[in-house]
Order: structure tokens, then sequence, then C-alpha cells
């Protein structure tokens, strides 16, 4: 007789189950399985054990209806087999006689769900079965809702653990419980049992806010944010060889489970980068406050001297220290005016305006601009450039800011009757412009230096000229933005070359 | 009449306050560096010397003040720092407290500008405490 699941009836709520009913009586199987599909259970049938072994094999039961008394393989070794093999999956209830319902219960003890005594009504038998039904559900939703919890875990996990930050979690006794491969990073230690708090953090700071989360009473308790240089000159380096260096910030979260302290999150975050940017820039503040502070100290000095009045009788002294108050308030001007367009470019306020520009048309009118000082000095200026054009792509503020610098500097730093040539040359796909001066020149130890911002060269030489300590550090900068660069060759008292390298447009 | 030795990098500032300290009565030697301000101090022997912290270096004013401690004849000089550098220049100095002017070597810190009256005060003070040592 084939076995064949028939179609499942749609009115009924077994619909889905999937029985098999092991007798070997074939009037009690047939019987069971009109009344189960009755009830819109799918049902398959098998006379002896060796056939439901079988038949199991091919597809899985949701619920089996096994006789204890077979001949062959038994009903005993039947729900061995079943719950050994189907543990989870197939709801076992024993069918038996009357007379071995010791042994069912015995059977039941060992695995099967439920028993049905022998004879038995169409109805005993639909409760039996609804309640094996019932039973498989259940046992599928937590199964179904193990592996979730068992995936959302895993999830949880994973993600921790590929997380840019390093985690660090603590129970409510301190005791590290938890350490991804990014915190393990940082700390240069790995995670094992019965590691410590100090062992992760040797610091003492740390320590103290961290336990200051964790056992925090009353109220709730805040996340609390340190930094924490790490390496050299940091407050671990002594004790770790090979960690991680640089600069991090430790967050510290209460960890809160169920509405109770659990212990704490400990988020560690890389921001070297931003604290040494931090640091370069509050160092600039401090340079730009000094050399702010130097020129106003020189020219105040002056005033108060001349109006002690002790020089009232030498009119050519106090012009002389009131011409210097003018041009250090002008140098003054000049140094604002450089650290506004430095703002300006950082903050990227001022979009560039790229034009189409001639280099030789941009110096001819920087050398123009400065006429006045260069006959002043007695300097001979001179642009060669034999080309008709000298064509780059260009925000015309920045062309004048770059040749004006290096053209003032020549001049500056010149000596009088001193000579300033400014050649243009072709180096294939980019022009050099090289700025020449017969000036004072540089050692080399001053021009490692140049470049940076507020050096100035000092030396009686140039303690006169007045200057921004910007111009150099900007011309440089702003080179940079267009693939250019800037190099220098110097003798001293013999003068200066800077050549610029910008790109053809 | 007492010696002055003013160093620093800021030739308006050296000027200003020469100009001041001189009709005050006293010699004023200046130098614009640390090199030049050693060896007019050694060449000198000022009875106090004005020096500026930053100069070529941020911190070119406590070498300074060192080298002249080593100096013969120097060791006990009264020095009188005066800068426009904030408090904190890429190291941390607490320059109002003893400990901090004990570490760099002077006497006293003053913040530029320094009005034209304190720095004679001070001037007088320390030339008035080195007499009575002597």
């Amino acid at each position: 007789m084939p076995e064949t699941r028939p179609a499942a009836s749609l009115q009924t709520p077994q619909e889905n189950i999937n029985v098999l009913v092991i007798d070997d009586e074939e009037g009690m199987r047939e019987g069971m399985r009109r009344v189960l599909e009755r009830r819109g259970f799918s049902v398959r049938t098998a006379r002896d054990g060796e056939t439901a072994l079988r038949l199991l094999e091919e597809e899985p039961a949701d619920v089996a209806l096994v006789d204890l008394k077979m001949p062959g393989i038994d009903g005993f070794k039947v729900t061995e087999h079943i719950t050994r093999r189907f543990a989870g999956r197939t709801v076992v209830v024993i069918v038996s006689a009357l007379a071995t319902v010791e042994a069912a219960v015995e059977v039941t003890q060992h695995g099967a769900f439920d028993f049905l005594v022998k004879p038995f009504t169409p109805d005993d038998l639909v409760q039996v079965a609804n309640r094996a039904a019932q039973q498989w559900r259940l046992i599928r939703e937590r199964e179904r809702y193990l592996s979730e919890l068992a995936s959302e875990r895993n999830m949880s996990h994973q993600m921790i653990a590929s997380m840019h930050e390093g985690v660090v979690v603590l129970n409510i006794r301190r005791e590290p419980v938890l350490m991804n491969p990014r915190a393990e990073h940082f700390l240069g230690t790995h995670f094992r049992d019965g590691i410590t708090l100090p062992d992760l953090f040797p610091d003492l700071e740390i320590q103290a806010a961290i336990e200051a989360v964790v056992d925090s009473v009353g109220g709730r308790p805040e996340t609390r944010v340190l930094q924490h240089a790490m390496g050299e000159g940091g407050a671990s380096a002594s004790t770790r060889t090979g960690a991680w260096e640089g600069m991090l910030s430790v967050s510290v979260s209460p960890l809160m489970l169920d509405g109770e302290r659990g212990g704490a999150i400990v988020i560690i975050t890389d921001v070297t980068e931003s604290w040494k940017a931090e640091q370069d820039k509050n160092r600039f503040v401090s340079m730009v406050a000094h050399e702010l502070k130097s020129p106003l100290s020189a020219i105040i000095n002056y005033i108060n001297v001349i109006l002690t009045g002790m020089f009232d009788d030498n009119p050519a002294k106090v012009r002389e220290m009131l011409e210097r108050c003018k041009v250090r308030g002008e140098a003054l001007l000049d140094l604002v005016r450089d650290l506004l367009y430095i703002n300006s470019r950082e903050v990227g306020k001022v979009e560039r305006s790229i034009e189409d520009l001639d280099l030789k048309a941009a110096i001819s009118s920087q050398l123009d601009f400065f006429k006045v000082q260069t006959e002043k000095r007695h300097i001979r200026a001179s642009l060669d450039a034999p080309l008709a054009g000298y064509p780059v792509k260009a925000d015309r503020g920045d062309l004048d800011r770059i040749f004006m610098n290096l053209i003032s500097n020549g001049i500056k730093y010149n000596r009088e009757r001193g000579s300033l040539a400014v050649r243009i040359a072709d180096t294939g796909d980019a022009w050099e412009v090289t700025v020449s001066d017969t000036g004072i020149g540089m050692s080399e130890a001053e021009l490692s230096r140049i470049f940076q911002e507020f050096y100035r060269v000092k030396s009686p030489k140039t303690s006169g000229i007045a200057g921004t300590g910007l111009g150099l550090a900007t011309v440089k900068r702003v080179l940079g933005e267009y693939n250019g660069r800037i190099t220098v060759h110097s003798k001293p008292d013999a003068g200066s070359a800077f050549s610029v390298v910008f790109p053809k447009g | 009449m007492a010696r002055i030795l003013i160093v620093d990098d800021d030739t308006d500032l050296i000027e200003g306050q020469k100009a001041f300290l001189e009709k005050n009565g006293y010699v004023i030697e200046t130098a614009l560096t640390v090199e030049e301000g050693l060896e007019k101090a050694k060449a000198t022997a000022p009875d106090i010397i004005i020096a500026d912290l930053m100069m070529e270096h941020y911190d070119s004013g406590f070498v300074f003040c060192k080298k002249v401690r080593e100096l013969p004849g120097l060791g006990k000089v009264p020095i009188l720092m005066q800068t426009a550098a904030p408090r904190k220049v890429g190291f941390t100095f607490e320059a109002g407290g003893a400990p901090g002017r004990e570490w760099m070597k002077v006497d006293e810190v003053l913040t530029k500008p320094v009005p034209l009256e304190h720095l004679v005060g001070k001037i007088e003070q320390y030339l008035s405490g080195s007499t009575q040592n002597a």
C-alpha cells in the first residue's frame, strides 16, 4: 500500500502537523488515520518498526503515535531511536494496551511525551494528538527563539568585535569580562580570565573614573570621558612593551542591566590625529599671542618713554621713536592680515576662484607695487621672462600672495644698491620662477626653519626688519594646494634665491 | 654708576628701554642674541641683567640665564626676565612662583611691556640688595 499524504483539510487547525502512525494492526492503523485526517492532520502509517524508521528517514514526523507491542523492532526501540535521532523534532506518543501501562510510563520517562491507552475513543485519540501537536509547536517555537537568540548574541559579539573603537566591559566588581580585539590592540594586552582593571589601565585617573562610574550610588551615574596618552611619554610606557602609541579618548559609561547598575562599558577611541591638531592649534595661538604682544610692547614702550617728557628737548629722538612705532604698527597690521588670510584658507571660507592667469603679468604687477621700496633702497629689480605668456590656472589672490611675499623678502633682506632678479624658466610641465637677491643670505641652520610658521631669522642684521614670520609658511602652504613647491638656495652675506615651481595651466 | 645689560631680540624694545634707563643715570649695554649677550656679560660684568625669554628659540632666555650663572663673577648677578610669551609655550612654567624662578635661575619674571617706573623700581630693589650683600 503506498504511503501517501493526503491533502490536509483547510478548515482544521492541525493542517501543518505531520503524523506517523505505527501499528501492526491494519484496522487500528487505518482507523487512526481516518480520525486524524478528519481533523486535518497529515497522516502516514507504518506497519512495523522497520517501515517506520525508513519513513522517518525519508521525512521526519512531527508527531509519532507508536504502538508498544509490535513484532520485530518494538515500540520501545522505535521510541528510543526517535528520541535519539530526532530529539526536539518529533513528539512521541505511546499507544499501548492497559496491561502495559507501567511500561508506557517507563517509556514516557525515556523521552515519550504522552501515552494513549487502548482501547480508546476517537475523541481520546484526537485529544492526545492535539496535545502532542501543541507540544510540537512549543518545541519549534522554543527552538526558533533559541536560534534567534543565539544568532543575536552572535551578531552582537561580531558587532563588538568589528568595532573600530576599543570596548571593555566590566562587571559590578570592576572585573573585566569582555574586551574586543581593538581594545586589546590599544591597551597592548590580551583578555584572560582573572585579568584586573589595573592590568588594563595602569593609569590611576582612569581607574578612579571607572570605579566612580561602577560604584556610583544614587542618582544616574554619568558617562566620563578622559584622554590618555599611550606609548612614548605616556603613562603606560614603562609597563608595556609593543603597546600602541598615541592619544586615546576613554569614555566610561554605566552598564545598566534591567535597570540596575551592572558595571561599566569603556569605549576607547583613537584621538591621536585630532589631539595633535589641537596641540598644533594651541601652539599656534600661543605663538600668535606672543607675536602680537611683542610689537605692541615695543610701541607702548616707546610711547611711554616719549610721555615721560625726558626727550622733549630732543625732537629728532622723539621723531625717530615715532617712526619706529609706525613701522612696528604697520607690521602688526600685516600680521593680522596674514592671520586672517591663513584663517580664511583653513576654514575654507574663501572659495578659490581659479582663472586662466599669466605668471609674467602677476609678477610684473607685484614688482610695480614695490617700486617705491626698491627705489628708496636703490635696488635694481629685473624680470627675465622672454616668452610672450606663461599661462597658469590659479586664484589671483593666491598668485599675488606668493610673489608679493618673495619680492618683499627680496627687498627687505637685500643690501642697499643690491639687485633683485626674477626669472621665469620652462621646466616642461611647469614654470620655475626664481627670485634672487644680493642680501644678507642665510646659514644652513636658518634655512632649515624658514618655512615654519613664526620663524624669523634673528640676528643683528635682521633686527630692524619688520616681518610677520608667516610669509614663507603661507607661500609654501598655498603652493601645496596647486601641487607646486618652493626651494631655496642661500649663502650668508651673498644672497638668497627662492625657486617656485608652478604647474602650467 | 650701575651697569645694566639688556638682552632682547627686539631692537625697538631695547632702544626704548635704553633711552629711558640712560636718562635715569644707568650705563646700558645691549645684545640681540644669546651669544652676544654672553660676550657682553663676560666683557662688562653688569650689575644687573634684563633678558628676554623668547629669542632665537622659545627658551633662549633660560639657556642664556643658565650660561650667565656659569660665568666667573656672575653666579649671583640679578637677572630680570621680561617676556611677551603667554604662560604656556610648549611647556608649562609658573613664572610667578618661587620654584619656577629657582628652576629658571632668574630673580624676577616681568611681563612685557614692563611699565617704566616698575622697571626702575625693580632695578633699584635688586641693586640695593646686592650692595647690602657686598
